[in-house]
C-alpha cells in the first residue's frame, strides 16, 4: 500500500516529464491516402518545395506549423537537418528569388490534423500523441 | 531579334514533350503546389487556406570594413567607383544594402515579382533601382517560363547574392563572385524533374542589357540529397570599352563555363565552384569553403582565387593597357563567423588576407598611376548585420 501510494506519482510524474519534454512528431497524411509511407529524403523535398508530388504521383499539400513551436523545430531539425535559423535562410532564397514560397501554416497538431484528415493531398507532421483514425503515419523519425 | 533567341525553341519542344509522357496529368482539384498558386480543393475534401495575393518582404544588410592598405581601393563588385583603403580607410559601402521585394499571385498559373534595391552603384550613391521584376507563368508546376528582369544563376548563389542572410559569409567569395554579370532583360524557361532520388532543375535563358547583348546560357542544377552540383555555360558580346582588349570599336563575343558543388549536410558545409571565362583572353577563377555549425555560430573558411588571363589567337595583338588588365589575378583567405542572434538576424565578422599576383595591382582599384603594388599583401576587415522581414 504504501509502495503503490509512492510508485504512482512517480510514474505520472515520470510520463509527464517524457510527454512535454520529448514531444515526438510524427508525419502524417489522410487515412484516405494511397501514401502508405515516405522517407526522410522525400518528406524533405515536399516540405521544402523541391517536389510538388508524392512519390506515387499524387499532389502533394505541406502543412506546417508556427514559427517557434516546438513541434516545427524538432520536425525541421530531426527530418529535414534544419534549425530555424536554416530554414529562413533557405526560405529567403527561394522567396526572393521568386522560385517558391514555404507551405501553408495551420495553428496547431488539431487543426493540422483536422485538415489532413479531410484531404487525401495534404501532409503535415503532428505530435504522436494527437494521432488518430483519421490520419495515417507515413514517419517516424 | 537575335538567332540565338531560337536556340532555346527546340530545348522548350523538347522539354514540353517530355512532360507530355513522363508526367502525370495536373489534377484540376489540386492545382499546383510550386510557386505558391492559389487552390481550390475538390468537393469532399477540406479545403486548405489560401495564400494572400501579395506577400511582401525584404532583407539587408548594414556593415562596415576595413583595409590595411591605402595605395588602392578594395571592392566587392566592379561596379563600385570607390571602396576601402585609398578612399576610406573606414566604409559601409562594400557590404551596405536595403531591398524591398513583392510577390503577387494573379491567378493560379501567373505570378510575378517585384525586387527594388537601394545599394552604393556606379554613380557613387544608394538610390533605389529596380533589381529584378519579371512574370511567371507555370503550364505545369514543374514548368515554368519568365519574362522581364531576370537573375543570372552563374553561380550556385548569384541569385541571392545580395542577401547576407542566405549564407554564412560576410560576402560570397569575392574572387569568384565579382565575375557574375547580375541580371539581364529577356526571357527564360525552366523546367525541373526527379531523376531516382535527385531533383534536377534546367534553365533556358535569353536576354541584354547595355554591357552585354545578345546573352544567352544554359543552367543545370542537380540536388541529391543533401549535395548540390551546379553547371552552366553562357555567352554574349561585351563592348570593347568594358574589356580594353585592344581590339577597339566592336563587340567582343565572350563566355563563361563553370561548375560548383556543395554539400550541407546540417551541422557542417563544404563547398567550391570554378569558372572560366574567354574574351580576347581567358581567366579561371576558384574558391573553396568549409563551415561548421555550433549552436548559433558558425565559424567558416574560404580561399578563392583568380588567376592572370591567357591571351587567345585570332586577335589583334593587345595593348599595353590589355596586357596590364589581362595580368590581374589575386588570391584570398577568409576566415569569419556568423552569429544567428534573434530570429532573422545574424551578426557576421570576417578576416580577409588578400595576395597580389607578382606582377599586377590585382583587382584593386583607384590605384594612382604609377603605383606599383605587386606581390603585396594586405587585409581587409568586416562586419556586418543581415535582417529579414
Amino acid at each position: 500500500m504504501f509502495r503503490n501510494s509512492l510508485i504512482l506519482p512517480l510514474l505520472v510524474a515520470v510520463a509527464t516529464f517524457v510527454a512535454s519534454a520529448h514531444a515526438e512528431v510524427v508525419v502524417v497524411v489522410s487515412s484516405k491516402s494511397s501514401v502508405k509511407s515516405l522517407t526522410s529524403e522525400q518528406t524533405t523535398k515536399i516540405f521544402l518545395g523541391k517536389v510538388v508530388t508524392f512519390p506515387n504521383g499524387q499532389t502533394a499539400f505541406p502543412i506546417d506549423q508556427p514559427e517557434g513551436s516546438a513541434i516545427r523545430d524538432e520536425f525541421y531539425s530531426k527530418v529535414v537537418h534544419k534549425n530555424s535559423s536554416q530554414l529562413t535562410a533557405y526560405w529567403a532564397k527561394v522567396i526572393f528569388t521568386g522560385d517558391g514560397r514555404p507551405p501553408k501554416l495551420l495553428a496547431d497538431n488539431v487543426a493540422v490534423r483536422k485538415a489532413i484528415a479531410g484531404n487525401p493531398n495534404a501532409i503535415g507532421y503532428i505530435d504522436k500523441s494527437a494521432v488518430n483514425r483519421s490520419v495515417r503515419v507515413v514517419l517516424k523519425p | 531579334m537575335s538567332k540565338k533567341y531560337f536556340l532555346a525553341i527546340p530545348f522548350l519542344i523538347a522539354a514540353g514533350v517530355s512532360l507530355a509522357e513522363t508526367s502525370p496529368r495536373d489534377n484540376p482539384t489540386t492545382g499546383t503546389g510550386k510557386g505558391g498558386a492559389v487552390q481550390s480543393a475538390a468537393p469532399g475534401t477540406t479545403s486548405l487556406p489560401d495564400l494572400p495575393m501579395f506577400k511582401f518582404g525584404g532583407f539587408g544588410s548594414l556593415g562596415v570594413s576595413h583595409s590595411s592598405l591605402d595605395q588602392g581601393d578594395y571592392v566587392l563588385s566592379n561596379s563600385m567607383p570607390k571602396g576601402v583603403g585609398r578612399s576610406s580607410e573606414w566604409t559601409e559601402s562594400n557590404n551596405t544594402r536595403l531591398a524591398a521585394h513583392v510577390t503577387g499571385n494573379f491567378a493560379p498559373k501567373v505570378s510575378g515579382l517585384l525586387q527594388v534595391d537601394a545599394e552604393y552603384q556606379e554613380n557613387g550613391t544608394y538610390n533605389p533601382q529596380v533589381e529584378f521584376v519579371n512574370v511567371k507563368y507555370a503550364f505545369i508546376p514543374n514548368f515554368y517560363m519568365r519574362v522581364g528582369r531576370l537573375a543570372i544563376p552563374t553561380f550556385i548563389d548569384s541569385e541571392n547574392h545580395d542577401i547576407g542572410y542566405s549564407f554564412a559569409w560576410v560576402n560570397p567569395p569575392v574572387d569568384l563572385y565579382q565575375l557574375s554579370i547580375h541580371s539581364t532583360d529577356g526571357v527564360d524557361a525552366t523546367y525541373r524533374s526527379e531523376i531516382g532520388e535527385a531533383v534536377n532543375s534546367i534553365k533556358a535563358m535569353y536576354g541584354n542589357r547595355s554591357t552585354a547583348k545578345d546573352m544567352w546560357g544554359l543552367f543545370d542544377k542537380l540536388e541529391y540529397g543533401q549535395a548540390t552540383f551546379h553547371a552552366s555555360y553562357q555567352q554574349r558580346r561585351s563592348s570593347t570599352q568594358n574589356l580594353l582588349t585592344g581590339v577597339t570599336d566592336a563587340w567582343i563575343q565572350n563566355s563563361d563555363l563553370s561548375v560548383g558543388a556543395s554539400y550541407d549536410p546540417g551541422d557542417w558545409f563544404a563547398m567550391s565552384e570554378w569558372i572560366q571565362r574567354r574574351s580576347t583572353f581567358k581567366i579561371n577563377a576558384m574558391y573553396i569553403s568549409t563551415g561548421y555549425r555550433i549552436n548559433k555560430f558558425t565559424p567558416y573558411l574560404t580561399y578563392g582565387q583568380i588567376g592572370p588571363g591567357s591571351f587567345l589567337t585570332g586577335y589583334p595583338p593587345p595593348t599595353a593597357a590589355a596586357i596590364e588588365r589581362a595580368n590581374r589575378a589575386q588570391s584570398t583567405v577568409s576566415l569569419g563567423v556568423r552569429w544567428d542572434f534573434r530570429r532573422n538576424y545574424d551578426f557576421k565578422i570576417q578576416y580577409d588576407q588578400v595576395t597580389l599576383s607578382d606582377n599586377s595591382n590585382g583587382y584593386l582599384i583607384n590605384v594612382p598611376p604609377g603605383v606599383i603594388l605587386y606581390g603585396s599583401k594586405f587585409h581587409v576587415i568586416s562586419a556586418v548585420v543581415d535582417f529579414v522581414f
